[in-house]
């Protein structure tokens, strides 16, 4: 069956409207239950004389307690609206996006097209700092929406994909149901606190009090699954209806449908994130049999409709079979946004390099390496070189390894801590880190590592293969060649906050040594270390003999 | 007595549904313009962008100069243009060039390596992207008005209001549209 997108469109509308009217009226049956049920134990327990067998309270009593009910729910309702998005992103660790990471500011252009093409509504993109693959969606009251994405995601999906992806969650938002579906997670989050509190207080009442206590817990308890009822009802149409503004907004059923097929066969963040917060993303984190299922009991208590059904919704659209589809994701190959490294991590070892030099006395003193220049007291950067074997004489600033000498030779912030010489900002996989130029070495904060292990856009050379391989085969530390001075030095100091840092393996399981900062939990990498860790990170089935644990 | 009311009831009614339907007719024109000037913001900013593409690239690319030259012609022309066709024609030609520029680029490898060049390219393929979502908002909100428009109940009250279909945004150069010749 073909549907068009318009009509999908138009038909979850009138569903989404009376689901929601349902909701707010349960708050008051809610209220209603536990007043009947309260004034019956009342009656029964404590008046004297004949017993009804129901007792029906009287209707000023009901009237109060709506009101009551009503308060509640309005300081309810205040307590879970304010500060919506904040409490949600802190909840699942998203973070605004870093405007110097190519990756982040590809991500932030499409969310910038995905939004003129909603006519222009502004969208806050951010990201989770995790490696599985998911995307979600916030709405505050206020007309702030979020966009969100995983560094998983970002790293494994081509642009056309993503755009399929953020299109779906800016269909949330502007259906408004985002908005629903964040003040929902929200409140429930309340209700489960709430009802773990009454189940501690339980076991410090005793005698005939716990008989109230019980029936008021099994009440809310009860109401707590109609609501959950309800919002499993609000979430399985919403996310075809926001597959179908998806293609209206993006044209593109195919991109949208190897998306969806893609993360659902990855790591989608069970374990991640906490239940109530389900609703919100584009696949449900947790791997659910109910999901895949059809029927009144799945349609009730799952929060998203099955993939399979949503892939061949798209397919139809896109006239092709899920068969091909499967064969052509097969070959699937990302094109990286990244450019290829300007620097090569086989650097010939600046000690090879020799030059001479132009003195005062116009002759010609050398050639020396690069160790001994650096202890030669009195150059000056336009005092006259020739490299070793070359013809041309140039400035001494011309060339970068010696320019590097003459940067500012400070202790701390910004300088590394076997040369002393200014680090340099360079890109690598997309992410800003601090490298020196002399010796290669290199410094990255945590959430930069997880992020440039989680992408693969450079191949490894020769000699990190090497490494990397020999670490992987065995199960003692590797020693590295290291120049001369280094043995000397035991602590260093932070490039970036000053602390002294700590030498340690990066984790038992990758047993490189590094260098981590007690303060701001940087890392400092050695020649070569960054890259092995990749290698290693990438290649670590290698590690499980005989095991399928499999790296996607 | 009772007819009286019930006439002044069904009056009452009809002049509720005129200024309803002309307030939502009203909305929908504006926010026609307003996907329009959308598409402009966006062309601006491509103009802006175009110059230090050529910049960046120029180094590189010592015997593309015609490539560049049409580029920088293009962009010049866009801007001078002045009514609606002139407009839609320079700026579709300024987007040919660019992709005949793009093309020529993927020639040279060292180009790759150049982290500055494939930003430019990439703010320049969401420019793109940008202007064609805009066109597409566009489109689809004068599809939204001029159904409003030609329908039955409503029609009656553009009539009186005298409000036009809106022109939608098309491939105005018919080459365009002929599947590109292959020739060996």
């Amino acid at each position: 069956m073909a549907f068009s997108f318009i009509e999908i469109e138009k038909e979850k509308s009138r569903v989404i409207f009376f689901a929601f009217i349902f909701i707010i009226l349960a708050y008051f049956f809610t209220a209603y239950l536990i007043l009947l049920v309260a004034e019956n134990f009342f009656n029964i327990y404590y008046l004297k004389g004949p017993r009804p067998l129901f007792f029906h309270p009287p209707v000023g009593h009901v009237y109060l307690v709506l009101v009551a009910a009503f308060l509640l729910a309005a300081i309810h309702w205040y307590f879970s609206t304010t500060n919506l998005i904040v409490k949600l992103c802190s909840l699942i660790g998203a973070d605004p996006i870093d405007p110097k990471d190519t990756y982040h500011q590809y991500f932030r252009n499409i969310v910038d097209e995905v939004s003129v093409a909603t006519g222009g509504r502004s969208i806050t993109p951010m990201v989770i700092r995790s490696s599985y693959m998911n995307a979600f969606a916030l709405e505050d009251f206020n007309g702030q929406a979020i966009i969100g994405v995983t560094e998983g995601l970002l790293a494994r999906l081509n642009r056309a994909q993503i755009e399929a992806v953020v299109g779906h969650e800016a269909g949330h938002i502007a259906s408004g149901d985002c908005l629903n579906t964040t003040v929902l997670c929200s409140l429930a989050e309340i209700y489960e606190a709430g009802l773990s509190r009454a189940g501690s207080g339980f076991q410090n009442t005793k005698g005939k009090n716990i008989a109230l206590l019980i029936s008021v817990f099994l009440v809310l308890a009860i109401m707590e699954l109609l609501s959950r009822i309800l919002r499993c009802f609000l979430s399985r149409e919403r996310e075809l209806r926001a597959d179908a503004v998806s293609v209206r907004l993006t044209r593109d059923p195919l991109s949208l449908a190897e998306a969806l097929m893609l993360i659902t066969r990855n790591w989608r963040g069970e374990g991640a994130t906490g239940d109530s917060i389900q609703s919100i993303f584009i696949v449900n984190p947790r791997l659910d049999e109910l999901d895949e299922q059809e029927g009144i009991f799945p349609d009730l208590f799952s929060t998203h409709p099955p993939a399979r059904k949503r892939i061949d919704i798209l397919l139809s659209m896109a006239h092709l079979d899920a068969k091909t589809l499967e064969d052509n994701l097969k070959n699937f190959r990302r094109v990286s946004p990244v450019a290829k490294p300007e620097f090569k991590p086989d650097i010939p070892a600046p000690a090879a390099k020799r030059w001479l030099i132009l003195d005062d006395n116009k002759n010609w003193g050398g050639p020396f390496s690069l160790e001994e220049l650096r202890k030669t007291p009195g150059l000056y950067p336009t005092q006259w070189i020739r490299p070793e074997g070359e013809d041309q004489a140039k400035m001494m600033y011309q060339e970068p390894e010696l320019k590097a000498l003459f940067d500012r030779q400070v202790q701390g912030q910004g300088a590394c801590p076997y040369c002393k010489v200014g680090l340099e900002e360079v890109h690598y996989e997309g992410a800003i880190i601090l490298k020196c130029a002399y010796c290669a070495g290199a410094f990255a904060e945590s959430d930069k590592i997880s992020r440039i292990l989680i992408r693969q856009d450079y191949l490894p050379s020769q000699e990190v293969v090497r490494l990397g391989n020999s670490i992987i085969s065995s199960n003692k530390r590797s020693y590295f060649k290291t120049p001369e001075d280094k043995n000397l030095i035991w602590v260093i100091d932070c490039p970036k906050c000053k602390n002294k840092m700590r030498r340690q393996f990066y984790l038992y399981s990758y047993p490189i040594e590094i260098d981590r900062c007690l303060g701001c939990s940087g890392i400092w990498f050695d020649k070569f270390e960054l890259e092995i860790l990749q290698y290693i990170y990438e290649n670590k089935k290698d590690f499980y003999q005989g095991s399928d644990i499999k790296n996607t | 007595m009772l007819t009286i009311w019930f006439m002044l009831c069904v009056i009452f009614a009809a002049i509720a549904w005129f200024f309803v339907t002309f307030n939502v007719l009203v909305s929908l024109k504006i926010r026609v313009d307003n996907a329009w000037s959308q598409i402009d913001v966006q062309l601006k900013r491509r103009h802006d962008l175009i110059p230090n593409l050529v910049e960046a690239v120029k180094g590189y690319m010592a015997h593309e100069k015609d490539t560049l030259e049409r580029v920088i012609k293009a962009r010049t022309q866009a801007i001078d243009a002045s009514s609606f066709k002139d407009k839609a024609q320079a700026e579709n030609f300024l987007t040919q060039t660019l992709r005949s520029l793009f093309a020529v680029v993927e020639r040279y490898p060292e180009l790759k390596a150049n982290q500055n060049v494939l930003k430019l390219q990439e703010e320049l393929t969401s420019t793109e992207n940008k202007i064609a979502f805009a066109r597409q908002y566009y489109n689809d909100e004068a599809q939204r008005f001029n159904t409003k428009i030609q329908t039955v109940p409503s029609n009656i009250v553009a009539g009186m209001a005298n409000m036009q279909s809106k022109v939608f945004f098309e491939i105005e150069d018919a080459s365009q549209k002929e599947p590109p010749q292959v020739k060996f």
